[in-house]
């Protein structure tokens, strides 16, 4: 046979398979909607985490007894972004009420204690299980701690006492990943998503050609045409490659929409996913959505019905997800390794290419080759499967 | 034409094809008559080179079927058993897609596409999908399919199966047509009156063996029964079961 001839008829198969599953309404709305909510969700998420940022920075702190501490007072409405208000008369109420984050109350006894150089006390009323006002509790918190170590330098130097002997050691961190990075790592989900897109996307065609064309008995008329058994293979194959690729291109263009309307650098993260990103994804994902597509029609046509094609997709859907899964739980660090596993290689590539670091040609490369041999692979065991008698009239 | 010699087909332990042999010419309709079960559909699919046999030949023109089975392929028009049509493409895109797969060129497709839905009378239905008909509509859409590319040999597996009178007439309208072009029709069939209506010469085939073959005529003589339903009833080894 010449491979012309086998590739036109391939070319032949992918269309038809395309042009049908185009037409299947549910399965279509099925990828619309994975493709769709993933992204949205992260979008709804960071722009939660981002307001919450953004209403610490004007941090509104309620006091009770103001009258008692006036030093205190007139300080912290001097610092940046604070301004004290009147508490009201029963804060803990308040707070377990969740009508205030955080109350600071000033007890009847401060004003004696601190004019008599005796620790003063202060009250932090707030609730330790609400993890979304944390942020403003730990400033309240902070801003207290300041206060009261500028009052003792203070005391300190009336007595003639140097501040740094209360200072063995002067703590500094030294923050080495860009803000770029920082807000990957808060994204990591964004390349997961991408990855799913890509399974997704082409499980439909991958699952409906094979498995599905089995059962509703139009593989026996199929294969009595003259053609190899690689070249149907390798036409479905093509299908669903190319709705997985298109998938990604889906995902990657609404992250990118999404990540513009976010205006997420006042908070301190910059990420922006452009148009110029959308090669080097599609450069990482691409190898990836081949080998997706080769191993969903591999284990469908494997499966002995529809049903039970769709069960084994319900649980292959783990393998793209187990990178994300995996990094988020401890972090993966980085090795060459990495990039000539499956399904790890191009989430490596893809968190590198979100968080700012387009990797290097070799890493694309030993990604791409092991995904295309895993490819080639699966395609010859699934060739070999459409000639097994068993397989093409069920068991 | 088809020639099948000596072949055997095993499943596990179940010998649906023991040593079948016989002859499909051109220029005839050969009829493949059986009960359910006996083998027909296995011999068929031998035929059109989706099965392979454990022993034997199979000859599709001057191409060795086991051998080289997509050459004879090549030569071969299938309506296999349970149309298998696509419920989301229309009729005039299976035509599209077999054809398109057995490599006509797309200027020929398109004139061969028309005149088939002219012979077959499918004007009405050409460009609906599928998902709606009815079976005599299916039955249409699948022989078009199988003759898309006119092939020299044409196997159809109970192509009547289900059908009312007039698709009747018109599938055997068909088969006759294809007869007088020259062609080497062979077909399968449970039903004595379809055989006798419209066979040229039939095989009768009963556990997976022949039990005889020839015209209606010579069946008759051969058996001594002067109905052909007879003669197949005591062909098939049947008469015990009918006494019962």
């Amino acid at each position: 046979m010449i491979p012309g001839r086998t590739l036109r008829q391939a070319i032949v198969v992918a269309r038809k398979e395309l042009k049908d599953s185009c037409r299947d309404r549910r399965a279509l709305w099925s990828i619309v909607f994975s493709v769709v909510v993933g992204p949205i969700l992260v979008g709804i998420m960071v722009n939660r985490l981002a307001d919450r940022q953004r209403d610490a920075d004007v941090l509104r702190i309620p006091i009770v007894g103001t009258s008692r501490a006036p030093a205190l007072v007139h300080w912290l409405n001097q610092q940046s972004g604070v301004s004290v208000v009147e508490a009201p008369a029963d804060a803990e109420k308040a707070v377990r009420d969740r009508r205030e984050a955080v109350i600071v109350v000033v007890p009847d006894d401060f004003a004696d204690r601190f004019r008599a150089s005796r620790p003063a006390p202060l009250q932090v009323v707030a609730d330790s299980s609400r993890t979304d006002v944390q942020p403003s509790v730990q400033r309240v918190r902070d801003l207290l701690q300041q206060y009261g170590a500028e009052i003792g330098s203070l005391r300190l130097i009336m007595r003639g006492v140097s501040p740094a002997a209360m200072q063995p050691i002067a703590l500094e961190q030294i923050e080495v990943s860009t803000a770029q990075q920082r807000a990957a790592q808060i994204l990591t989900f964004i390349p997961m998503f991408i990855m799913v897109a890509g399974f997704v996307g082409g499980m439909q065609i991958a699952t409906d050609s094979t498995a599905g064309e089995r059962e509703r008995g139009s593989l026996e008329p199929l294969l009595v045409n003259p053609a190899p058994r690689v070249a149907l293979v390798a036409g479905k194959w093509m299908a669903a490659a190319l709705a997985a690729i298109v998938s990604v291109c889906l995902t990657t263009l609404l992250c990118a929409v999404l990540t513009r309307m976010l205006t997420l650098e006042d908070i301190g993260l910059r990420l922006q996913i452009g148009v110029e990103h959308l090669g080097p994804i599609l450069l990482a994902v691409a190898p990836l959505c081949l080998f997706t597509a080769a191993l969903q029609a591999a284990v469908a046509t494997l499966a002995r019905s529809f049903k039970e094609a769709q069960t084994y997709m319900g649980v292959l859907i783990l393998a793209p997800m187990l990178p994300g899964i995996l990094s988020a739980l401890y972090p993966l660090g980085k090795a060459p390794w990495m990039s000539a596993v499956p399904m790890l290689g191009p989430y490596v590539l893809l968190t590198d290419i979100i968080g700012g670091q387009p990797p290097n040609a070799a890493a694309f490369a030993a990604s791409a080759a092991t995904c295309l041999a895993a490819s080639a692979l699966l395609i010859r065991l699934t060739t070999g499967l459409f000639r097994s008698e068993r397989i093409i009239f069920g068991r | 034409m088809l020639s099948i010699t000596n072949a055997r087909k095993r499943f596990g332990t179940v010998t649906a094809v023991d040593g079948v042999s016989f002859v499909a010419r051109d220029g005839a309709i050969t009829g493949l008559l059986g009960p359910n079960g006996a083998g027909k559909t296995t011999t068929l699919r031998m035929l059109y080179a989706v099965l392979r046999p454990d022993s034997g030949e199979i000859r599709v023109d001057d191409v060795d079927a086991v051998t080289a089975p997509q050459e004879a392929q090549a030569k071969l028009g299938v309506l296999p058993d349970g149309f298998g049509l696509y419920p989301r493409l229309t009729a005039r895109e299976h035509l599209d897609y077999f054809g398109a797969l057995q490599g006509i060129e797309p200027g020929r497709l398109a004139s061969r596409t028309e005149e088939l839905i002219d012979l077959l009378d499918m004007r009405g239905i050409a460009d609906r999908r599928t998902a709606g008909f009815s079976h005599g509509e299916r039955t249409k859409v699948a022989l078009a399919r199988t003759l898309v590319h006119e092939p020299q040999n044409v196997l159809l597996d109970e192509p009547t199966n289900g059908l009312d009178v007039m698709s009747t007439r018109a599938v055997r309208a068909i088969v006759r047509r294809l007869r007088d072009e020259g062609r080497c029709v062979l077909f399968s069939s449970h039903v004595m009156q379809e055989v006798s209506a419209l066979c040229d010469s039939i095989v009768v085939i009963a556990f997976g063996r022949v039990v005889a073959q020839g015209t209606p005529d010579e069946l008759r003589r051969q058996t001594g029964h002067d109905t052909l339903e007879d003669a197949f009833v005591a062909l098939a080894g049947l008469d015990g079961e009918a006494r019962e």
